[in-house]
């Protein structure tokens, strides 16, 4: 009730700037059950989504929707899915675009693929799990002042069965409003013999070498923070290395842009006019300092950047073979010169794959992902 | 560099629609008469319903060209442009006779194609459809076929009795200055009983040519 009160003194004051409350988050249903994912986490974060099992990109999430305690609901992302996964083995071939139709490869899950959550039509897991300390502040003797507490996360998972692999392809929504994108790599190895000096001696001896590989997995997220107007892109690097200091420098994306990893750089989608109680923008933040970046051929351009920025199109969705005519093929086709006014983030996140005796069988699953986090969207810890 | 095997070409038949049903899994088809009662939410996937409306809608203009086998209706889709309110459907049809990708895009309020874009060069993932086509090729291909039918055999104590026997997967292939850089061309994963998968990863069947190309590195 204050909140909503200091948010109509703070709209008379501010004129432009849409307060979060006047949003167009869930003004109307925009998805019925068994689509619609309402979860409020223990601490009192609530997460809103659509799930759609799509034939192409199987698991996609739309119109998602983060609620600090406490505060008005605030939109993030009208849809978020994987654009292809590139599997390119280190002698040089096969080379695979493992996107298939995902929606026909999603395997069936069973209770125990989705522990303590609820299946939906067979193919889609959502459920909640801990997360370990949200925060953990010492009383310095004084219990009163002691401040302990266990995060969970919602998550909503599919899993696809490529060849022999299995992709278990998580959306992970923290109760600290984080989001983290994620692929499980498990199933079976290939079982392809290579000479020694592109794999790994797996098996008694050294007879089998199995061939090392990449799985460099690409993301595509529209953000909409509160709809999809003014939404904006920045950059930001830290001058100074080998210096006592470091200073912050801000690169607004105004146009496409292929941008790559570099120590301590990220980013963030910014809608200036949205502001949380403290008047700052809110924004989400995207790190992608896990991926092995890996660099392919000059026919392979899409694997030489880490994020794209592009323009929202409808055609653009697969990060390489795209599907459509009369479109774009390939991401980094697709960021060209043209103006950002409603910025989609593509992210592409590696990881080279040396084959261990540990591997066979089934294989562990290996993950990859990239961490999306809020950046004053709420004027302080809501938890 | 590459040695191309030209087989005889499987005769495969083709029946209308087929793309629209493939889909449908044993929960969905009791909700079918559930969902055509109440009208979908925006967001809310095709309804059974929805997609084999759009997918008769969208292959009306192609009916020749299906049952001469030219043309397949390979999915439908749920037409997710931001920009627009109505619900729709993108149908996803191939003529392997030209080589071009053809989307219609279906107005489900009004029942009408809205949309068409054609494109040569642009392959969708295959469908279920093609996989069991790509994995009739590989079968009647001399040499290939036999390995296949031989490792099934090895794999399962009995003899293949059909291409529905093989667990498939196919992606696309697609190669520059080859002859798949035109034609509609897939990869196949092919699981034996035993939860083996052949090594088929230089193996490339050519679905425009009917052919099996195979892959030297
Ligand atoms: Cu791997």
């Amino acid at each position: 009730m204050f909140l909503q009160l200091a948010l109509a003194v703070f709209v008379a004051a501010a004129g432009s700037v849409t307060p979060l409350a006047s949003g167009a988050a869930s003004a109307e249903r925009p998805c019925g059950s068994p689509y619609l994912v309402d979860q409020e986490l223990p601490s009192g974060a609530r997460w809103q989504l659509c799930w759609e099992m799509r034939t192409i990109e199987g698991l996609t999430l739309n119109r998602v929707t983060y609620v600090p305690k406490g505060s008005p609901a605030v939109s993030v992302l009208r849809s978020a899915a994987l654009a292809q996964i590139h599997v390119p083995y280190d002698s040089g071939e096969p080379r695979y675009h493992d996107i298939g139709s995902l929606g026909s490869a999603a395997i069936p899950l069973t209770d125990a693929d989705c522990p303590g959550g609820e299946r939906r039509k067979q193919v889609v897991c959502v459920t909640t799990r801990p997360r370990g300390h949200a925060y953990l502040k010492d009383g310095f003797g004084d219990p009163d002042l002691r401040r302990s507490k266990q995060g969970r996360e919602l998550v909503v998972l599919s899993a696809y069965q490529v060849g022999w692999y299995t992709y278990i392809a998580e959306f992970v929504f923290g109760d600290d409003g984080s989001i983290t994108p994620r692929v499980g790599a498990t199933g079976s190895l290939a079982g392809t013999t290579t000479a020694p000096k592109h794999g790994w001696p797996i098996g008694v001896g050294s007879r089998h070498f199995e061939e090392s590989h990449s799985h460099n997995v690409f993301w595509r997220m529209d953000f909409d923070i509160q709809g999809a107007s003014r939404d904006v892109v920045e950059q930001y690097d830290f001058a100074g290395n080998k210096t006592k200091k470091r200073a912050l420098k801000r690169t607004v994306l105004r146009r496409e842009t292929k941008a790559v990893n570099q120590r301590m750089r990220w980013w963030r989608v910014v809608d200036p006019k949205v502001r949380n109680t403290d008047r700052h923008p809110v924004s989400w933040e995207i790190n992608n300092s896990d991926s092995a970046q890996y660099r392919g051929p000059s026919d392979e351009a899409f694997t030489r950047a880490d994020l794209y920025v592009t323009q929202y199109r409808s055609c653009e969705r697969l990060a390489t073979y795209n599907v459509a005519p009369r479109c774009g093929k390939s991401v980094d086709q697709y960021a060209g010169r043209e103006r950002v006014k409603d910025p989609v983030i593509w992210v592409n996140v590696g990881y080279h794959h040396v084959a261990r005796d540990e591997d066979a069988d089934p294989m562990p699953v290996h993950w990859q992902g990239f961490r999306i986090t809020p950046r004053d969207v709420t004027a302080n810890n809501p938890h | 560099m590459r040695r191309v095997v030209v087989v005889a070409a499987a005769a495969t038949g083709v029946s209308l629609f087929a793309g629209a049903a493939v889909l449908l899994t044993g929960e969905d088809a009791p909700e079918a008469a559930r969902t055509a009662r109440t009208a979908p939410s925006p967001g809310d996937p095709l309804t059974p319903g929805e997609i084999s409306r759009a997918g008769t809608i969208a292959t009306g203009p192609s009916q020749e060209h299906m049952k001469a086998g030219r043309v397949e209706l390979l999915y439908v889709e749920r037409d997710d442009d931001k920009a627009e309110d109505d619900r729709r459907a993108e149908a996803y049809l191939y003529d392997y006779a030209d080589d071009s990708l053809i989307v219609r895009t279906v107005d489900l309020g009004d029942n009408k194609i809205v949309r068409e874009t054609r494109g040569k060069g642009v392959q969708p993932p295959p469908s279920r459809r093609e996989e069991t086509t790509a994995a009739e090729l590989l079968l009647a291909h001399p040499k290939l076929g036999r390995g296949v039918r031989r490792a099934y055999a090895n794999a399962a104590g009995r003899e293949l009795r059909s291409a529905a026997d093989l667990g498939l997967r196919g992606l696309i292939y697609s190669q520059p200055g080859g002859p798949c850089a035109t034609h509609r061309c897939v990869r196949l994963f092919v699981r034996l009983p035993d939860g083996k998968h052949l090594d088929t990863s230089r193996i490339v069947i050519d679905l425009s040519a009917k052919k099996v190309h195979t892959l030297e590195w």
